[in-house]
């Protein structure tokens, strides 16, 4: 862990990376104590100072209804770290699983398993999460439901082909051999051998699951107003290029900022942890 | 006489691919006296593993296989115990060794915690302290001095010979009655293994272990067993104390295989035909030497 961390502070692109996430986490976990306007997160009106450009106190200028921007961006991005989050805790443990199961038991499991999650991997992503989110109410629990059920096959998918893998090493038949049973064998020997792969990929999602959640929301079916995001930001200042271009362009920055920096520390990760097999 | 550890009769095994019904052991019979070292020679393909794994009851879960004949651990048919007894049996009462020790141990755990799991099928409640305590005593047995370094690391970190003596100080960690060795130390080098060898002789002498050896090493089989099973394309073709065999090889084919041996005076490998009719004359069975 400490080898970990002192190779990404090591090299500038993932040290960017990092800055870049301890951003985002920090001024989500506090939001309450960094935001200059901490009620402007929800439904507050304040004509007097609707739609100005970026000045103090408004540094990234003020939406429609005069919320400040920058508060909404910083609320935002605590909605869009929990929902990367209890996604990822729900789709990983999932897709890991069934992974696990069809890869090592073979046979008939393993084709209906793999082939229920080639189902899920043909319709593309944001037509189903799309789809759930037309028939359900757009609200942020059903969001995060439509983006596990498209995210766990992958999961399955990278951990299917690892298990493949592991599966013929020797230490697996010598854990046969010695009479551990299947469960030890999934969960206590070829799991631990899966780890590395499996938090650089979470680590690469937390930035797409946080794109898609905005791209749910950028086309009206995720959280719903006034609850901020980033998503949703974007699509109502969109109407308003490009005069009030901060409504647009400071959104889209922190998607950027977010989706960026998961992605340097991943790339990192994938570099450090394949490097060590 | 007493019972043998391992006795097979008559075992056949065939697997059912798509193209049809192959038939890979033709009956083999052997058995393992207790405390008896016996060796299991054949060239590769010859049906030496497939017999370790269905003695370990790795292949009766297979759907493909098909298995007759019969397999007796210590008296009890193997195919009359339900699934739980079988399982018992492995880890505690027989266990096994690999060719390759560095990938038989899992790359993400330390030995000491692999040691642990090992001695928790003997004993389920056994502490930490206590596994670690016993695996270095078993670890000094095979002469690995420094064992808490060695059960302090991981598997990559150490050498093949040390992983060898470390997966052999495992096999007998829970006092088995039967050690299945399945060409052991293949993947090293020839001194190394040789010590290895000497080590896991030593060792099985002390705990009186029956050692089924597999191998196609016939200089380490002679200097290993007692007595000698010639297997050729799932068949036995030649058994009896490893002297008589390798002294008056009877059987076509052990003779070629005896001449395949590669020598210090040197002269080359003699030419011997792939397949030859004469390898598939009947078995040739030494009497057992009189004890006196």
């Amino acid at each position: 862990m400490k080898r970990t961390l002192a190779i990404l502070t090591a090299n500038p692109l993932s040290l960017l990376g990092l800055v870049l996430v301890f951003v985002v986490v920090f001024s989500a976990v506090f939001a309450d104590f960094i935001a200059p306007f901490p009620e402007h997160a929800g439904a507050v009106v304040d004509f007097a100072n609707f739609n100005q450009p970026p000045q103090w106190p408004y540094i990234f200028g003020t939406d429609l209804v005069g919320r400040d921007l920058f508060t909404r961006v910083i609320y935002a991005y605590r909605i869009s770290l929990i929902l990367g989050i209890v996604v990822l805790a729900i789709a990983v443990p999932i897709g890991v699983s069934i992974g696990l199961v069809a890869g090592y038991l073979g046979g008939r499991t393993e084709y209906v398993l793999m082939r229920l999650t080639d189902v899920f991997l043909s319709v593309p992503p944001l037509v189903l999460a799309m789809s759930i989110m037309g028939v359900l109410k757009p609200t942020l629990a059903n969001g995060m439901l439509a983006v596990t059920v498209m995210w766990w096959p992958w999961y399955t998918r990278l951990v299917y082909n690892i298990t493949r893998g592991e599966k013929e090493e020797g230490y697996v038949l010598a854990a046969e051999v010695i009479g551990a049973s299947r469960l030890h064998i999934i969960f206590r020997e070829i799991l631990p051998n899966c780890v590395p792969a499996i938090v650089t990929k979470m680590t690469l999602d937390m930035g797409f699951v946080i794109l898609i959640a905005s791209s749910l929301s950028f086309l009206g079916l995720g959280v719903q107003p006034p609850t901020p995001d980033l998503g949703s930001m974007v699509a109502d200042g969109a109407k308003y290029l490009p005069d009030s271009w901060w409504l647009t362009i400071f959104p889209g920055l922190a998607i950027l900022v977010a989706v960026f920096g998961f992605n340097l520390i991943g790339d990192a990760l994938r570099d450090i942890l394949g490097a060590e097999q | 006489m007493s019972i043998p550890t391992l006795d097979i009769q008559d075992l056949k095994l065939g697997f059912k691919g798509y193209t049809g019904y192959a038939e890979v052991l033709h009956g083999i019979s052997l058995s393992v006296a207790p405390g008896e070292r016996v060796a299991l020679v054949g060239e590769s393909g010859s049906g030496k593993s497939v017999t370790a794994r269905i003695v370990l009851g790795l292949l009766q879960e297979l759907r493909t296989a098909r298995i007759s004949g019969s397999v007796r651990f210590e008296g009890k048919e193997l195919d009359r115990l339900t699934k739980r007894e079988r399982h018992a049996l492995r880890g505690r009462a027989m266990s096994m060794i690999f060719q390759d020790p560095t990938s038989s141990l899992n790359p993400v755990f330390r030995i000491g915690e692999q040691f642990h799991d090992v001695l928790r099928r003997a004993d389920a409640k056994i502490t930490r302290e206590a596994a670690l305590e016993r695996a270095a005593s078993i670890l000094a047995e095979v002469s690995v001095r420094d064992a808490d370094r060695v059960l302090n690391a991981f598997p990559f970190q150490l050498s093949g010979g040390l992983n060898q003596r470390v997966m052999i100080a495992m096999a007998l960690a829970n006092e088995p009655a039967l050690l299945i060795a399945d060409e052991p130390g293949t993947a090293l080098d020839v001194t190394v293994q040789a010590q290895t060898l000497q080590l896991m002789r030593k060792l099985v002498e002390e705990h009186h272990t029956a050692v089924l050896f597999i191998s196609h090493n016939l200089g380490v089989v002679r200097e290993f067993a007692d007595r000698v099973y010639v297997i050729y394309k799932g068949r036995i073709v030649e058994q009896g104390p490893t002297r008589a065999v390798f002294e008056g090889p009877r059987h076509p084919y052990t003779r070629a295989l005896m001449a395949a041996v590669p020598r210090l005076t040197g002269g080359g490998i003699p030419d011997i035909e792939e397949n030859s009719p004469d390898f598939g004359a009947p078995i040739e069975i030494h009497p057992d030497e009189v004890q006196t």
